[in-house]
């Protein structure tokens, strides 16, 4: 562009900046889908010739003085395909943007508040940015500080820029009161709107209700936070997505550009049996447990130690208990065992007709006992003993949690505990070991799925926020499809070897409790880009989820779920939703920051609750337990 | 793109766990029959392309997890259903009596004018029928639907079913473009009709609030 002697192009003018937003993304207009975007911080800046929206990518800002960049202007008073051909230049070397705010028509937030789209007077060039944390309302509020604006007509999420002070027909405009300072044009569609269809104007104000609460304001944040996102600024001077290593476009450089760069730790060796035996004390005590699930956690265990590791694991046997400790604890715990089965071995066929809560929990466990993991030589064939253990484990558990009972997707958890232990005792107590950390899996009213579900899109958001946003636009953002995943811990989607795998590391809690959510995170990570190049739908996703199954390597599952934990816990600008999912510290202490991750919850859940309805009428198998 | 199919019908397969759902399907899909199979976790459907009066007619039929509790997630997969398959065990009274729950259920999540239909399925067990075919007429009668009495383990009756209830869709379907042409009208059920560009059922957008 031949505009640089102008002096509003002229990048040694001073200006004052009004506001900056860091972490904001930039594409140019000629870029193709496939063109990574870079990243970088969009300023209101003050200059004497007039405002201007500024942008400018982080790895330049760090070193220049500003004065030697280059400027792409996007200027309306040129063709749209002069300014565009700047794109074209080098997309290696990413330009500044600067954009005069009297050259701007309207401004369009989408994408969940991710983009932002500024439209120039003529109406053809575009300007998109990307926002971070779905946070484009911080930037453009400030807009608003500068401009007056008001909705479109036309489209609700447009606004039109308005240069003048007062509208010429409006003197003394309802918004010069200056009575909500951020929502004006919102009061004032809303009063047009209620006149006209009072109906839509009720419910989409509602709709726009429970988003304010979806999305708070970003001040609203806790001040460490926003002071973080500042701070953080420059953060991420190169950009590993350009040197080629791994690109996979938006996203690449989104994860890039807010997250460290991801390091991916090869799988260790399984336990053995030497390194058990030596974990033990003379009297059979464990002391390093925090060594030992480390190799676990790394490695798996061994074939021939899981009967003993598992028990361990799961909670049966404490760590600190000796050999001698532990025989009479079995010893105790066989005898409860026995005397619950008896209470339901000795019901008569008189007493369960009249116990019809009983009755249904038994029919439910011998229909899925028939049907669960027939296929491993350990329950195939007809009439194999196994089926009877498996039987009798799920009834005495009915007896152990009442309330709870027998819920689908449990003869799946005690299935690989049974054919591991192939003692009905040893496994019923680890299966209890293993029910206490997943009951809430089985709620009645599922909010416990519900939680999970919604926090697995919470820590997609924060490494794939392009697939969260696809998801949520293809009517998905429930994530609904990974039900299967997190019931029953990946058990319908890896074989059994690996599930037994696959449990042990996730029986370890590291690196945080919700790992499985992170195994999640790393399966939907390698079906991405088939996810939004196909432009699935709703259906599609679903199907092409469900037939991952038994499709995965699950070393290279763990190992990229590990490096997704590392790489969010080293990231400075985590939110603290996403701290609080991986338990992370600053993630729980701020008082204002739980109302903003419930608020987020709430809005995954009034969703739900939408959908529920009055589904929850005359269950027969009992009551949620409060545990 | 080639168009594969005329008409796109999303049926589902409800009734409590254990009737045989994902059996019915595997028959009509597969045509086939697996003693060990496993109880439907969360949701899932199979495609089989019918032909009727020279219609190619593609079936998307969804597979639910019968258990009260996963409701909250089946039902959000009701939506665009355009014909039910309602099914129980013909040796479980329990079964056919919570019928009426899953009837309630659609009036409460599914397009009002969804076709449904009533399957007793394992009539094959004869020796452990507990629910009698006239039972089965009566309650079919007394909802206005059809009804019939399949195996999936012998084969009997399931292709005739689905057949059954495409055909009654497709009329439907026909009367209603015939009724409004250019196909139109807000609140009527969508359906995808000889739309070469898109496969994918194209759902109502979820609901306002979000």
């Amino acid at each position: 562009m031949e505009t640089k002697s102008k002096s509003m192009y002229d990048m040694s003018s001073s200006g004052t900046e009004i506001f900056t937003h860091g972490g904001v993304g930039y594409v140019p207009p000629s870029a193709t889908k496939d063109d990574v975007q870079t990243c970088g911080t969009l300023s209101i800046v003050s200059y004497s010739f007039g405002k201007c929206i500024e942008w400018k990518p982080n790895d330049v800002s760090i070193e220049t003085d500003g004065s030697e960049q280059e400027w792409a202007m996007v200027n309306t008073s040129k063709s749209p395909s002069a300014s565009s051909s700047q794109g074209d230049a080098n997309p290696q070397r990413w330009l500044s943007v600067r954009i005069p705010i009297s050259e701007i028509k309207s401004y369009r937030v989408s994408n969940k508040k991710t983009k932002l789209l500024l439209v120039h007077k003529d109406r053809l060039t575009h300007t998109a940015f990307y926002f971070q944390f779905e946070n484009a309302d911080c930037f453009t509020k400030s807009l608003r500080s500068v401009v007056r604006t008001r909705r479109s007509r036309h489209d609700k999420h447009t606004y039109n820029i308005v240069q003048e002070r007062v509208d010429p027909q409006m003197p003394h405009s309802f918004s010069d009161f200056n009575l909500l300072t951020d929502r004006k044009e919102t009061v004032w569609k809303f009063v047009s709107d209620m006149r006209s269809k009072p109906y839509e104007t009720t419910l989409s104000t509602f709709s726009k209700f429970s988003e304010y609460l979806l999305y708070k304001n970003p001040d609203e944040r806790p001040s460490e936070e926003v002071a973080r996102l500042f701070e953080g600024r420059p953060q991420q001077p190169q950009n590993p997505a350009l040197d080629g290593s791994k690109s996979d476009g938006l996203s690449e450089y989104l994860i890039v550009e807010r997250l460290k760069p991801r390091v991916l730790c090869p799988r260790g060796q399984p336990l053995s049996v030497t390194q058990w035996a030596n974990a033990m004390d003379a009297e059979g005590r464990i002391s390093d447990v925090k060594e030992l699930k480390k190799i676990i956690f790394e490695g798996g265990v061994q074939d021939s130690i899981r009967y003993e590791v598992w028990k361990f694991l799961l909670g049966y046997f404490p760590w600190d208990s000796s050999t001698h400790e532990r025989q009479e604890l079995r010893q105790v715990k066989t005898e409860e065992y026995f005397r619950m089965k008896l209470q339901w071995k000795s019901m008569t066929p008189e007493q369960e007709a009249r116990f019809s809560d009983f009755r249904d929990r038994k029919t439910l466990i011998e229909k899925d006992v028939n049907r669960t993991d027939r296929t491993l030589p350990f329950f195939e064939g007809d009439d194999n003993p196994n089926l009877g253990l498996l039987y009798d484990v799920l009834m005495t558990y009915v007896m152990y949690d009442f309330d709870l009972g027998y819920v689908q997707g449990m003869s799946d958890l005690l299935s690989p505990i049974l054919s591991v232990m192939s003692n009905e005792v040893d496994a019923f107590w680890c299966f209890v070991g293993f029910m206490k950390r997943v009951f809430r899996n089985f709620d009645m009213d599922q909010s416990g799925m519900k939680k999970q579900l919604s926090q697995l899109h919470t820590l997609l958001s924060a490494v794939h926020p392009d697939l969260s946003h696809f998801l949520d636009e293809h009517d998905s953002g429930n994530m609904f499809f990974c039900f299967r995943w997190l019931l029953v811990w990946f058990k319908r989607e890896f074989t059994h070897q690996e599930i037994m795998v696959l449990w042990e590391v996730m029986w370890t809690e590291l690196p945080c409790s919700n790992f499985h959510l992170l195994v999640s995170v790393a399966i939907l990570e390698r079906e991405k880009d088939v996810l939004i190049e196909n432009n699935y739908g709703f259906t599609e996703i679903l199907k092409h989820v469900n037939d991952l199954s038994y499709k995965m390597n699950l070393h290279d599952v763990l190992a990229t779920a590990t490096a997704i934990f590392k790489q969010l816990e080293s990231s400075p600008n985590l939110t603290v939703a996403t701290r609080r999912v991986l338990g992370l510290s600053g993630g729980s202490s701020h008082n204002s920051s739980s109302s903003e991750d419930d608020s987020l919850s709430d809005g995954l859940a009034c969703e739900m609750a939408a959908l529920e309805k009055d589904c929850d009428q005359g269950d027969t198998t009992g009551v949620t337990p409060e545990k | 793109m080639a168009k594969s199919y005329d008409y796109l019908f999303k049926l589902l397969l409800i009734g409590d766990s254990g009737v045989g759902k994902t059996c019915v399907l595997f028959r009509f899909s597969e045509d086939a029959f697996n003693n060990t199979f496993i109880s439907t976790i969360g949701i899932d459907f199979k495609i089989r392309t019918i032909e009727l009066d020279g219609k190619k007619i593609k079936l998307q039929i969804w597979d639910t997890a019968g258990q009260e509790r996963f409701r909250t997630i089946t039902t959000a997969y009701y939506r665009g259903a355009m014909g039910i398959m309602l099914v129980y065990d013909i040796t479980n009274e329990k079964s056919f009596d919570n019928i009426k729950n899953w009837i309630r259920n659609i009036e409460e999540n599914a397009t009002t004018d969804v076709e449904k239909m009533l399957l007793g399925n394992k009539c094959d067990a004869t020796e452990k029928r507990v629910v009698s075919k006239e039972k089965g007429e009566q309650l079919a009668v007394e909802y206005g639907i059809k009804f019939m009495e399949t195996s999936a383990k012998d084969s009997i009756n399931v292709e005739t079913a689905f057949f059954s209830i495409a055909r009654d869709i497709k009329a439907k379907t026909e009367k209603k473009l015939e009724a409004s042409n250019p196909p139109k009208g807000p609140g009527g059920n969508k359906v995808d009709l000889k739309d070469t560009s898109r496969t994918k059922t194209n759902w109502l957008s979820r609901c306002s609030i979000l």
